[in-house]
């Protein structure tokens, strides 16, 4: 365990109080860590997945003795020091080549983790494409029916999610969506797509699921660069190009979340005042709050009709009783009989 | 040109952005993400996966643009910005909440007055300078009466009186002050505030207070309750019964006479063996005065009597 540190300058004081919890998290770090036997495969993915994440990644070049699944006490130390929530640890051995550790932390503890076996990879530099800017957000596209019915599959949604794209923002510029990183999964074999959510949850916690890792579909990461085409509409019509890198990955071990740290991580900051009186929390129509903080409501009166309207009474506005009749007949009746009479009258 | 053709130009642009699926898909415009929950087709997968998947991709990210582009936008230097509603999907945080900040003692005060906090500006408007000066520290204007070049002193002043000492002085008094209720707000956000444990007088005013209900015979049933005090427990009343056998009768009968016929051991009771009670008695004849006030009376009343 770190020592706790009491700042002796303002300096430092500025730089812990920075990685103090906030309401609205800062961008999640990413540490690449080299296991003892990574691989040149794995190497190279790695170095192509920070490339995607950059700014937010810190590549462990060095061999380091780590196995997250038997000891995470190294990646805790790491999480701590580094202020990172997020880790890829990528190591190779003959029972599970070219394996990659996704952990993700939950106040500089272990959270949840997935292991994944590299099969295919094309590097970025192998497409011979523009590449989108690094740092720009990407956009995220999750195809299958598993990422809303399999444990497993949602997890790894998740922490792609959170990897890539887990900060909560409340803007964009649309000209600066350069990128998508597409996620489509294998055929959902036909026992999983009937059973469903079934037979997953009985893998405990490091659970090695080699028989069930099987039947679990190939993952196909893909990344590619949106073209906007003007399309005579204001939407415009999507192209995309691939730009690498891509990756074929299988699921291996995973560690769940355990539920007592999950329901505090999954926590919600209280609504502002100002916000649920906009209407976040639940639905309020017809209040808004201005710009001094007062709430206004809008309301809605029904036209007035003026015709029943009592003036004032005068003898001389009365009106005489059949010429009345007539008046009536013609502003309010239907055409066909103040015509008839009209007629009748000529007559 | 015909206004049917405009309207077949228009659909087929629309169609070029509409994407049509089985199940329609999920769109967290928060986290500029897509989710495609229709089942993959295994033909066109084993044929070419490639173009199959950036076939899929694209109505994907068609879909997700399509939603980007109808949301609000507001204005900003470097052109418009597409306001993004709340994610619906949950990420867990990586770090827990923040705690609240626990409020000093003036803040629980204040809210529970209601006193509106309003922030004080650094600076002072000094009229002689003509200008901003800072409301405290480097020539603050706190220090303003002790580095004056004249000060009134009073008429009854001692010779040594040093106004610029004594405004100083003040001044550090408050800081001092202030130090110290900053310490006790720590302390009591700590948890470990002064009023945690009860004090010791309250411990000895709670062990009266029982003592008391005990000694009468309804056990304090009847008594008046004070504010907050609390039910007593375990105290019941004990009553003998009835019917005991004669020995055990006898033998308590004897023990009141044995009290009765003992030493009084109290020193008020020891007084003498007089059957009067002599302090009673000069408490009745001098109303309550006392024994002096009594004296003072008689002697009084005799030399009236002389005189006449």
């Amino acid at each position: 365990m770190l020592r706790t540190i009491k700042p002796k300058n303002a300096r430092s004081k500025r730089a812990l109080k920075a990685r103090e919890s906030k309401e609205v998290e800062d961008p999640r770090t990413a540490i690449f860590v080299r296991g003892t036997n990574a691989g040149e495969k794995v190497q190279n993915v790695m170095q192509e997945l920070m490339a995607l994440k950059r700014p937010y990644a810190i590549s462990f070049s060095k061999k380091n003795t780590v196995r997250p699944f038997e000891d995470p006490a190294s990646l805790e130390f790491w999480a701590q020091k580094n202020d990172a929530s997020l880790f890829v640890v990528g190591q190779s051995n003959k029972k599970r080549p070219d394996g990659m550790t996704f952990v993700r932390m939950f106040d500089n503890r272990v959270l949840d983790m997935l292991e994944v076996g590299v099969e295919n990879f094309v590097s970025m530099r192998e497409f011979k494409t523009p590449k989108a800017t690094p740092g720009h957000k990407p956009l995220m596209h999750f195809a299958s029916e598993l990422f809303t019915t399999h444990p497993r599959l949602q997890q790894l949604k998740s922490l792609l999610l959170t990897f890539f794209n887990g900060e909560e923002i409340d803007g964009i510029h649309l000209a600066g969506l350069e990128h998508v990183i597409s996620v489509t999964l294998g055929p959902t074999p036909p026992s999983l797509s009937s059973t469903g959510t079934a037979t997953t949850t009985l893998g405990g916690p490091t659970g090695d699921l080699q028989p069930q890792g099987e039947a679990l579909p190939k993952v196909h990461i893909r990344a590619y660069t949106i073209r906007l085409l003007a399309s005579g509409t204001k939407v415009p019509r999507v192209e995309l190009t691939p730009m690498g890198p891509s990756l074929d990955l299988t699921l291996r071990r995973h560690q769940d979340a355990d539920a007592e740290v999950l329901k505090q991580a999954l926590r919600r900051p209280k609504l502002k005042k100002q916000d649920v009186a906009k209407g976040l929390g639940k639905k309020r129509k017809n209040l808004e709050v201005d710009e001094m903080g007062d709430l206004r409501g809008r309301i809605h009166v029904e036209k007035q009709d003026l015709s029943k309207l009592q003036t004032r009474k005068m003898k001389g506005l009365k009106a005489v009783r059949g010429e009345a009749m007539d008046v009536d007949e013609e502003s309010a009746g239907d055409e066909h009989t103040s015509s008839e009479r009209k007629r009748r009258r000529t007559d | 040109m015909d206004v049917s053709e405009i309207l077949a130009e228009h659909a087929r642009k629309e169609q070029a952005v509409i994407v049509e699926k089985e199940v329609p898909l999920e769109v967290d415009a928060g986290f500029l993400t897509v989710t495609d929950p229709n089942p993959i087709d295994e033909e066109s997968y084993k044929a070419n996966l490639e173009e199959y998947l950036q076939s899929t991709a694209r109505d994907g990210v068609q879909v997700l643009i399509s939603a980007l582009f109808s949301l609000p936008t507001t204005s900003s230097p470097d052109g418009p910005l597409a306001q993004l509603p709340p994610p619906t999907t949950q990420i867990p945080r990586a770090k827990p909440l923040p705690k609240p900040k626990p409020l000093t003692k003036w803040e629980q005060f204040a809210n529970a007055k209601g006193i509106s906090h309003s922030k004080k500006d650094k600076k002072v408007w000094d009229e002689e300078k003509q200008d901003w000066v800072n409301r405290w520290g480097w020539k603050g204007a706190n220090k303003a009466a002790e580095e004056q070049w004249l000060s009134e002193v009073p008429m009854n002043a001692d010779i040594d009186f040093d106004p610029a000492k004594k405004a100083r002085d003040e001044r550090k008094a408050r800081v001092a002050k202030n130090e110290k209720q900053q310490e006790k707000n720590l302390l009591r956000a700590q948890g470990a505030g002064p009023s945690s444990a009860p004090p010791e007088r309250k411990r000895e005013i709670d062990r009266t207070l029982a003592t008391t209900r005990v000694s009468t015979a309804s056990m304090g049933r009847f008594d008046k309750k004070l504010e907050g005090e609390k039910k007593l427990k375990g105290v019941k009343r004990k009553f003998e019964s009835t019917e005991v056998s004669s020995e055990k009768e006898k033998s308590q009968n004897l023990s009141i006479l044995s009290k009765l016929d003992r030493e009084p051991t109290t020193k008020k009771a020891k007084g003498g063996e007089a059957v009067l009670n002599v302090r009673k008695a000069v408490r009745a004849a001098s109303k309550g005065k006392g024994s002096a006030a009594l004296a003072r009376d008689s002697n009084a009343k005799k030399g009236k009597k002389g005189k006449r």
